[in-house]
């Protein structure tokens, strides 16, 4: 003779609740920090530990394929390695309109850094780097600031020699 | 006298909290802010300009260090004669090597602060990072404590094209 009995969930939830709350109250604190640059999802940025923090700047971001200068994409990888000049003319001119189209207060703050950060995968050659920094040089962006991902500094484990 | 049993429960239930809104909120807000959650954060290199993208060597006498990335290897230099060939180890520069004998010439010169890093047209930009980070600084074990210090030492980095 079973008897249906109405029976109360039987799991036991205190212990999720704790993980829970902990985890919520980390994650908010960790989301309330707002980054001046995002981490790029196309790219993958090379490691380094320095510690510098970005600025708002001009971006550059070069992917494997093609260069973007501030959102929009200017010129392909393949067609700066097949340039022989040191200077990459569509990257110029976008720069020059970066400096000239001032809207509103972000883009104002931006072409008066007269600084340019790059943001480049791991795998670009150097060659392309070069060119894409001495166009921004020529054009009169004195500073160049290239964006890594920061990593913990390792600890060197002692290895008998 | 009506019959009183005291029925004592077997167990005694503790008072129970209704978690369903909680579990609700919590099951909702997690995922949410798992994923948008960074953890990674981007940090920049700034590079010393305008000598920084000239290929000539400076004409001040006396040391300059400069390390010269190969596709075979790394060599060390004092901006007159070649001070250490540092072949690749495997597939990957040999980084240890030369963050010691970076050290070591640091010590050396330990008023100077700048350096060349100069690499052939086809290097990746990961390995120019890696370089400037073993030319820039180091991480030293400190025998007191278990922690180790980053000690500075060519900060002033400037990049080129190798000869």
């Amino acid at each position: 003779m079973a008897r249906n009995r109405a029976r109360a969930v039987g799991i036991n939830l205190t212990s999720l609740m704790d993980v829970f709350t902990i985890l919520v109250f980390f994650l908010l604190v960790n989301s309330a920090t707002t980054e001046v640059l995002e981490t790029p999802k196309q790219i993958t940025l090379p490691a380094s530990v320095v510690e510098e923090k970005p600025r708002e700047t001009v971006v550059i971001f070069i992917s494997p394929n093609e260069v973007t200068v501030q959102g929009e994409s200017v010129v392909l990888v393949s067609e700066i390695l097949e340039m022989t000049s040191q200077d990459i003319a569509p990257i110029g001119e976008r720069l020059q309109e970066v400096s000239k189209n001032i809207i509103g207060l972000r883009t104002q703050i931006v072409a008066e850094s007269q600084e340019v950060t790059i943001l480049a995968d791991r795998s670009v050659p150097f060659s392309v780097i070069k060119k894409v920094m001495s166009t921004c040089t020529s054009r009169g962006f004195a500073r160049l600031s290239l964006a890594v991902l920061q990593k913990a500094p390792e600890t060197r484990t002692a290895s008998a020699n | 006298m009506a019959r009183r049993h005291h029925y004592r429960r077997r167990t005694s239930e503790p008072a129970e909290l209704d978690m369903t809104t909680f579990l609700n909120l919590m099951v909702v807000l997690v995922p949410f802010l798992l994923i948008t959650a960074v953890f990674s954060r981007i940090t920049i290199v700034e590079l010393s300009l305008p000598s920084s993208v000239g290929g000539s060597a400076p004409t001040e006498p006396g040391f300059r260090m400069e390390v010269i990335v190969r596709d075979g290897g790394l060599e060390l230099s004092d901006g007159r004669s070649m001070i250490a060939t540092i072949p690749k180890r495997g597939d990957q520069y040999d980084l240890e090597t030369l963050s010691s004998l970076v050290m070591s010439l640091k010590r050396n010169h330990p008023d100077d602060n700048d350096a060349s890093v100069l690499l052939e047209p086809n290097i990746e930009y990961d390995h120019l990072i890696q370089v400037m980070d073993a030319v820039r600084s180091a991480e030293l074990p400190q025998v007191d404590d278990q922690e180790t210090t980053r000690v500075a030492l060519f900060t002033d980095i400037s990049i080129g094209d190798a000869p």
